[in-house]
């Protein structure tokens, strides 16, 4: 149980992996690696114990739906996350750690709502601040 | 039956005394000193940099049975870590202790009970003080267990019994023999207003051959909010949406959770 986390904290990803840690298994995501993709938001469920988030995404392989996970409901709102700032049809750009099989999806670790908010799980404090 | 009359009136005149007593023990509360109510997180100096990871802990002192249950259970679990609150089951003790700070913590403390409330999964605890509380054969074995306080000057030391088999505890398993004794105190501290020092020890002789021990310091949470934690509710919408569809098709309303319950992975 310790062992990803001490290696998560090698990549500067402290906290967001702690959280991570805080419920879920990331061995399955690549946090050293973490890549920017920009979509429109199918589906968002801001729910515990994690979030889901549905995202067409286009790329050199073409256009498909990518199902993103993130923390539970309770650290997005920490990480300045607001009610309703996300919605279906939304445009947005998204940080995430990618599956380290290579497939579509991931772990949400930030992203930018179309109203400019930074969501932003990386700096999260447990304090709320 | 005199004498039953005299005892009764006796009997009575007692309840009639403590009562008054009790009812201004409620009224007047605790002492600021002993009062550990609020919403509380992982404690940090504001010039220090945040905690990182722990360093790994020692090995735990297991028995032969300890150990073949614990590999089992990170076995089932996989690299990585997989646990109950990933899956809307409380921690129960004492992981939901060793986690508190990584979500914030509640305490409202009344001189009868402390009730402590953690975030994730809106785990409760109640800690019983002498002359409250259940007794022993009405107590269900449950994850968090069953806890006594008692004060030893402005600490609260808090035994925990009556758990049920802990094999899945991440932070320490146990058996349903464990025993937890825990010590709470609230320190004044100049920059964050108060610290709560907490110190755990459980013993357990079935599954360990020498109690094991964790420290925390908790600080009052500023500027934030300790939320409601509901997890299970989304799996109950998708069930009565799964029959609704059922319904309007004209169908039989046969859906069942197991139908549903993807929404947890």
């Amino acid at each position: 149980m310790l062992r990803p986390l001490l290696a998560l904290a090698a990549t500067g990803a402290v906290l967001a992996a702690t959280q991570a840690q805080a419920h879920h298994s990331a061995a399955m995501f690549d946090f050293r690696n973490t890549k920017t993709l920009s979509g429109t938001v199918k589906k968002v469920e801001v729910i515990n114990p994690h979030t889901h988030m549905l995202v067409t995404i286009t790329d050199d392989r073409g256009t498909r739906d990518w199902n993103f996970e993130g923390h539970s409901a309770s650290n997005f709102y920490r990480a300045g996350y607001n009610r309703g700032a996300v919605q279906a049809g939304d445009p947005i750009t998204i940080t995430i750690a990618p599956m380290r099989d290579g497939s579509d999806g991931g772990y949400i670790v930030s992203f930018i709502t179309k109203d400019g908010d930074r969501v932003n799980m990386a700096s999260t404090s447990p304090t709320g601040r | 039956m005199r004498l039953t009359g005299l005892a009764m009136l006796a009997g009575m005149a007692m309840i009639a005394a403590d009562a008054p007593l009790m009812a201004q023990d409620a009224m007047a509360g605790l002492p600021a000193s002993r009062d550990f109510s609020g919403v509380w997180t992982t404690y940090r100096s504001s010039e220090g940099p945040p905690p990182g990871p722990r360093a790994a802990p020692a090995p735990l002192p297991l028995t032969e049975e300890g150990q073949r249950l614990r590999e089992e259970y990170d076995a089932l679990m996989g690299e990585g870590g997989d646990n109950a609150a990933a899956h809307c089951v409380v921690y129960g003790m004492p992981t939901m202790m060793a986690s508190a700070g990584g979500y914030p913590i509640e305490f409202i403390h009344r001189p009868e009970q402390l009730t402590i409330i953690y975030e994730v999964e809106s785990e409760t605890r109640r800690v019983y003080m002498p002359g409250h509380g259940i007794p022993p054969e009405k107590r269900l074995p449950v994850r968090q267990g069953y806890s006594e306080g008692r004060w030893e000057g402005d600490t609260l030391v808090v035994t925990t019994t009556d758990m049920n088999d802990g094999f899945d505890q991440r932070s320490y398993p146990h058996s349903d023999q464990a025993v937890i004794v825990e010590r709470f105190r609230k320190v004044p501290d100049e920059t964050v207003g108060a610290i709560l020092e907490y110190q755990m020890t459980m013993t357990d002789p079935v599954y360990y051959t020498a109690p094991v021990s964790l420290e925390r310091r908790w600080m009052p949470l500023q500027d934030g909010y300790i939320m409601a934690y509901n997890c299970t509710e989304e799996a109950w919408l998708r069930l009565l949406e799964a029959r609704r569809a059922q319904l309007q098709a004209g169908e039989p309303v046969t859906a069942k959770m197991s139908d549903v319950i993807d929404v947890y992975e």
